[in-house]
């Protein structure tokens, strides 16, 4: 029983993961490779700030979104603001060099150790120490995001989001600002990742940078392509079935030292196979 | 003088990260793919030259023949995947992706059956090393300097001398007029991806003699490279040659400063600042 609810747990975070995805790349058009760097940035923030003891959980989390929006604003402003293949690159520099902090600056994340005892969160009083208990948390940031991600598809915002996708050269001929726009979108990417980084971290009590590198990033965008862009069903379906395979792969003999390196390859597949024959997922619309 | 020794190490990083830029320059002109699995192709060269060469095949003969696996590879991925792709008109954030996935499948393949640790190759030419005026410099090391001085002359006089470059240059400069007088873009693309494939095969299988083979190793390489191409001026090859060696050398002298950790770092201030103030690059035609 433990087990299904940490599985839910965890498919629960990743789904607000695949929504900052799929915002970004699904809606907008904007290749990312870099969530799981602004998740960590999230997830390190809130644990330092628990453990020092310096804020409660819920204001932790809310600076930790803060911090990551404003993350996400300076990182996509000045390449959006050029051309989009350029924020390729910004966002694989980004993702490299999180990565690079994340296990370099020893004093502030524990480096490649990585951090443990990050206490568990309490709202007014009420510790949330078990999974059972756990899964309340996790499914109230879900309806919160996903409530989020409807609302704003369904308000003029979205609507533009979804004309930039369509033709960038038009949204600007009818007098929209598409650079803030699409910086808005970023920011809101970077509050549902910082959001799900901090309720990873004090799930798991423990965090590594091997949870927020550029594999991860490749796991979330594989999520979205497999459920299906730019649909909230898509997002909710693909990490609910990515994070059921490793499951599967423990029933079929494989030595533990290349589990991560075949998780990576079926991922890879998975990408180009969805490209080729069903760009709009199981559940999406046409990327 | 340890920073004439850190100098000295940035040339010769930077002339195979030059290669590297000019390879994904010739590729991202021509088709405008944003190529990412361009440093699978890098990764893969050495580690076939590595097997080669623990089965006996003489040095020389495993490099011509890590040249050719990639050089088929390259190819491949542009005829299967990415033609396949345009002929149903997917959009660049999908040629992209499917970029990505190949980029994923081939170092994970690579992980798979070779372990995620670093390999060295085994030759003992490569470590021997020669004093130039007080600067050590290895012989694999020497050899990088040379092989991507030759690549990047000879890539210069194929590209605005023979008919076969000419004819890329068009494509590039204008795939519908291209279509209309029959220079056949698609074909070009192929020849383009194999070129640069082969190419980039060189630095992929030398620099390990150096340095060792690590699956993953290749992204960074890439993303330095792909700066390079946007800081010098995408399109120019000289652009993309000249500002990786000078990026390499800027990489290494910070180590005077800072610990080897964070030169990633310093890569990506390097393009922050392009992307401010100069984002069409130093060398841009046009």
């Amino acid at each position: 029983m433990d087990f299904l609810n940490s599985y839910i747990v965890l498919a629960e975070i990743y789904v607000l993961l695949a929504l900052s995805t799929n915002l970004l790349v699904g809606i907008v058009g904007i290749f990312s490779v870099s969530q799981a760097a602004v998740f960590g940035v999230g997830a390190y923030i809130v644990a330092a700030l628990l453990m020092g003891d310096i804020l409660p959980f819920l204001p932790a989390i809310l600076v930790a979104a803060l911090c990551c929006v404003a993350l996400n604003i300076l990182v996509t402003l000045p390449s959006l603001r050029v051309a989009g293949d350029y924020f390729v690159v910004t966002s694989f520099g980004i993702q490299l060099l999180a990565t690079a902090v994340f296990t370099n600056w020893t004093e502030g994340t524990g480096g490649a150790n990585g951090l443990p005892g990050i206490p568990p969160p309490a709202i007014l009083g009420f510790e949330f120490d078990s999974t059972g208990q756990f899964l309340l948390l996790s499914s109230a940031a879900l309806a919160a995001g996903c409530l989020c991600f409807w609302l704003i598809m369904r308000a003029p915002f979205g609507r533009l989001l979804r004309a930039i996708r369509e033709d960038e050269m038009a949204v600007a001929a009818a007098g929209k600002n598409v650079l803030r726009a699409k910086v808005g979108a970023a920011a809101l990417a970077g509050a549902l990742a910082g959001l799900a980084g901090g309720v990873y971290g004090t799930f798991l009590s423990f965090i590594d940078p091997s949870s927020f590198d550029l594999d991860a990033s490749i796991l979330m965008l594989t999520m979205v392509v497999v459920g299906g862009a730019r649909t909230l069903t898509g997002s909710i379906l693909g990490p609910f079935l990515l994070l059921a395979l490793p499951q599967l792969l423990t029933l079929v003999e494989i030595p533990s030292t290349i589990a991560a390196a075949m998780r990576q390859l079926i991922y890879g597949l998975l990408l180009i196979a969805f490209m080729l024959f069903r760009p709009q997922g199981l559940a999406g619309e046409r990327l | 003088m340890i920073w004439l020794q850190l100098l000295a190490q940035g040339l010769v990083t930077g002339c195979a990260l030059g290669v590297v830029a000019i390879s994904f320059s010739l590729i991202y002109a021509t088709t405008r793919i944003f190529h990412v699995a361009h440093a699978g192709v890098y990764t893969m060269g050495g580690y076939v030259a590595w097997s080669l060469i623990q089965h006996g095949v003489p040095d020389p003969l495993a490099l011509i023949l890590a040249i050719a696996a990639c050089t088929a590879v390259g190819a491949l991925i542009q005829h299967q995947l990415y033609h396949r792709l345009e002929r149903r008109r997917a959009t660049q954030l999908v040629i992209l992706i499917a970029s990505l996935g190949v980029l994923a499948v081939i170092q994970n393949i690579i992980a798979a059956v070779y372990t995620p640790n670093i390999l060295q190759f085994a030759s003992a030419w490569g470590g021997r090393t020669l004093s130039l005026g007080g600067v050590l410099v290895s012989y694999a090391q020497l050899l990088i300097v040379l092989v991507s001085l030759a690549t990047y002359g000879g890539l210069l006089f194929f590209a605005h001398r023979t008919l076969l470059g000419k004819r890329i240059r068009a494509v590039a400069s204008n795939p519908f007029l291209a279509e209309i007088t029959r220079l056949q873009p698609q074909d070009v693309y192929v020849i383009v991806i194999a070129i640069a494939s082969a190419v980039v095969c060189l630095p992929g299988v030398l620099v390990p003699f150096e340095l060792g083979l690590q699956p993953y190793g290749g992204v960074t390489v890439l993303l330095t490279a792909t700066i390079a191409m946007i800081a010098g001026g995408v399109g120019s090859i000289t652009g993309a040659f000249v500002l990786a060696v000078a990026i390499a050398v800027l990489q290494n002298l910070s180590l005077l400063v800072m610990p080897g950790e964070w030169s990633i770092g310093v890569t990506f201030f390097i393009f922050v600042i392009f992307m401010l103030f100069r984002p069409r690059g130093l060398f841009a035609a046009g």
